[in-house]
């Protein structure tokens, strides 16, 4: 029998040759997404595909801005995948709240709500940049640094109470920044 | 112009006839003008003047056979504003009335159906108006979320 | 009788976007549909009232994702008549290019997601791959992919390069060889006979009513489009036809119009038409200037007015209501979407009846894209 250490080894080496990814066009970014998918630039040559249900999916992408109307779903989206499950942000409004930064609706920093894994930058990201972070997001699996999802386990009350927060539309003292 | 005859009022304003109404006037200016050959109704806006204290609801209307896009033009008060619905008249008017009552705060008698349009939980001013300050609203909510502490054995 | 509800959500590769519709079904038949949008509202019109009249031209692109220099050009047109800016020749030239190219663009995108829709996944894959040699171009020309802030109130931004009329061609003439392919695996294909004819009608002699405009209304046979009732640009000195049902050149007409196959049909070929009217544009292009001269961008000051001004998008008429009272930030800027009938009271009334397999089809053919109805 293995111990659990070395099988992960060898089976994170297996998953990060075909994450699926959930298929949720979150916002503006997701424009730049077919041409990933499609002949052009073809992300299915690195394993990765897309997939219809969050509970047989791997990977979800939020792509550019969030409404607190879409952060309610993307959160049950979240919670309903299984883990080893891995968040992805696009763009800078997921950063600081790029374009947006001073509108009624649209959340700032996606940190404080879901555990993200990595970023890319960009308004909106090229499709070079986003196969990078594929890559890059493989290279994080393989040496067991994406741990996203026991973050959110381990800080569950922390991330539910900033939901909340947001979907109320509650006004705080400016603890923040 | 056309609309201008059918009406019996109003002005060319950079190319498009402009009307000013009263509340009471607009439906059957509305009906007049569809018979007219005004038969596509482009948009409903509404006009925030806080100034004179007053909302501007303008009606666009559009004619294929005549070439011809007319405003109609109605002021009301910006204190309990409320103005006879038209959403019998063409279609997607229910459509734009309920979301200006979502974002303006103006009541429209005879349309029954004012649930929310756009946004889900929200509690504060309607959004539109201008005195509602978006920055201001944007730090208190958004600004003031505390970030995740990490536990320092990490 | 066993009614079910069904929440065709935000997370559902089967809408066109991030927007929901609250189906009530019957076993197979849909009888009752609601539209849920909201999920994408950013509080446009809003930001731009806090925002000087050249700052809201980055702004204006991000409104409507698949085709954005309509956005540019509708919001340019609008500030050039409250200016009283003449935009020289060469700009207009410039701009209705630019314009044409993003059609074909969006075009492209919208028959592929519709073969997507059907299960024949090849024509995604096709024409999304062409649809990127045409964002090279737009790369040449503007320098962005995608959101191009290339037409600003007073012409264009740069000028074209010079060695880019070879490319532009040589693009075009690629996809209209490509063409023929995708008519026959997919517009002349069995499959999509079947399942697109008599889908999704609209009735002929209620489209005006409904507020329905673009390709939706030509396909029920009303052959009204913006670029010939209210020439913008250079568009009378184009020589194109409008295209509309029954005329749809050598493709059969199998139904009595406003259905699916119509209406796609009709998009393509109107990819046709575009590229012949950039190939007019690239020919007749003067000397000139691009951009008028302006003044300090912070301190532009627009004169007290109402103004409206319309667009023929790929999608329909897309229109900005703009009312300035002489300073230097906007009072009112109000943007009408076409998808804010096709996708709310023309979806929920035609869905009724029609079978669950069809729903995903039927969106895809009115082309609903959920940013232009929240903004």
């Amino acid at each position: 029998m293995m111990r659990y250490e070395e099988w992960s080894r060898i089976s994170r080496k297996a998953s990060k040759k075909s994450l699926w990814m959930l298929h949720f066009c979150t916002g503006c970014g997701a424009i730049e997404l077919p041409p990933v998918m499609t002949s052009r630039y073809d992300m299915e040559r690195f394993g990765m595909g897309p997939m219809a249900t969050p509970r047989q999916a791997d990977v979800l992408l939020i792509t550019g801005y969030l409404t607190v109307k879409t952060l309610k779903r993307v959160v049950q989206a979240y919670e309903q995948m299984q883990a080893p499950k891995y968040v992805i942000s696009f763009g800078s409004c997921p950063i600081n709240g790029g374009m947006y930064w001073d509108s009624y609706n649209t959340i700032k920093r996606l940190d404080r709500y879901l555990p993200v894994d990595v970023y890319i930058g960009g308004c909106m990201p090229r499709p070079e940049g986003v196969m990078n972070v594929f890559l890059k997001l493989m290279e994080l699996i393989d040496s067991g640094e994406a741990r996203g999802w026991e973050k959110y386990q381990k800080y569950y009350e922390q991330y539910k109470r900033n939901q909340q927060r947001a979907f109320n539309f509650e006004r705080g003292e400016n603890e923040g920044d | 112009m056309k609309a201008i005859e059918l009406l019996e009022s109003g002005e060319e304003v950079h190319g498009r006839a402009y009307v000013k109404l009263d509340a009471g006037a607009v439906k059957d200016a509305v009906e007049k003008l569809k018979e007219g050959g005004f038969n596509h109704f482009v948009m409903l806006s509404c006009v925030d003047w806080l100034n004179s204290n007053e909302f501007e609801l303008v009606y666009h209307m559009w004619s294929y056979e005549h070439r011809e896009h007319v405003m109609l033009s109605v002021s009301l008060s910006r204190d309990n504003p409320s103005m006879p619905s038209l959403h019998d008249v063409f279609p997607q008017i229910g459509t734009y009335e309920r979301e200006i009552h979502e974002m303006y705060g103006i009541d429209f008698e005879g349309n029954d159906d004012m649930r929310p349009f756009l946004l889900e939980g929200w509690h504060d001013m309607p959004p539109m108006r201008k005195d509602f300050d978006s920055q201001k609203f944007e730090e208190e909510v958004f600004d003031s979320i505390p970030e995740i502490e990490e536990d320092d054995d990490e | 009788m066993n009614e079910y509800e069904l929440f065709i959500g935000p997370q559902h590769p089967g809408v066109t976007g991030n927007m929901m519709y609250h189906l009530w079904v019957d076993g197979d038949t849909v009888t009752k549909a609601e539209c849920n949008v909201g999920y994408l509202h950013r509080g446009f019109e809003k930001l731009m009232e806090s925002r000087g009249w050249m700052q809201n031209v980055p702004l204006v692109c991000r409104i409507c994702v698949p085709e954005p220099d309509v956005n540019e050009m509708a919001y340019s047109m609008a500030v050039e008549e409250l200016m009283g800016w003449e935009v020289p020749e060469r700009a207009s030239y410039l701009r209705v290019i630019v314009l044409e190219l993003a059609r074909i663009a969006a075009h492209l995108m919208s028959i592929g997601s519709y073969g997507g829709s059907l299960g024949i996944y090849t024509i995604p894959q096709w024409s999304l791959g062409d649809r990127d040699y045409l964002l090279d171009i737009f790369e040449q020309i503007t320098g962005a992919r995608v959101y191009h802030i290339y037409i600003w109130p007073g012409g264009v931004r740069w000028d074209m390069p010079d060695d880019l009329p070879k490319l532009i061609e040589k693009t075009l003439s690629y996809i209209e060889k490509r063409l023929e392919l995708y008519d026959d695996v997919f517009f002349k294909n069995r499959i999509f006979f079947d399942r697109a004819v008599d889908i999704g009608r609209i009735p002929r002699d209620k489209a005006i009513e409904w507020g329905v405009t673009g390709p939706n209304l030509r396909a029920c046979g009303q052959g009204y489009d913006v670029r010939k009732l209210e020439p913008y640009a250079v568009y009378e000195e184009m020589d194109f036809e409008i295209v509309k049902y029954p005329e749809l050149g050598k493709f059969d007409v199998l139904s009595d119009g406003g259905d699916a196959y119509t209406r796609m049909l009709v998009r393509r070929l109107e990819i046709e038409q575009s590229i012949s009217i950039v190939r007019q544009a690239l020919k007749k292009l003067p000397a000139g200037d691009h951009l008028v001269k302006h003044p300090n961008w912070l301190k532009w000051k627009a004169p007290a007015g109402h103004v409206y001004k319309r667009v023929e998008s790929s999608k329909g008429e897309y229109g900005y209501f703009v009312v300035s009272d002489g300073s230097d930030k906007p009072v009112r800027i109000h943007v009408r979407g076409p998808s804010y009938t096709h996708g709310v009271n023309v979806a929920e009334t035609i869905l009724k009846g029609a079978n669950m397999a069809d729903v995903s089809q039927i969106l895809f053919s009115l082309d609903v894209c959920p940013p232009d109805i929240e903004r």
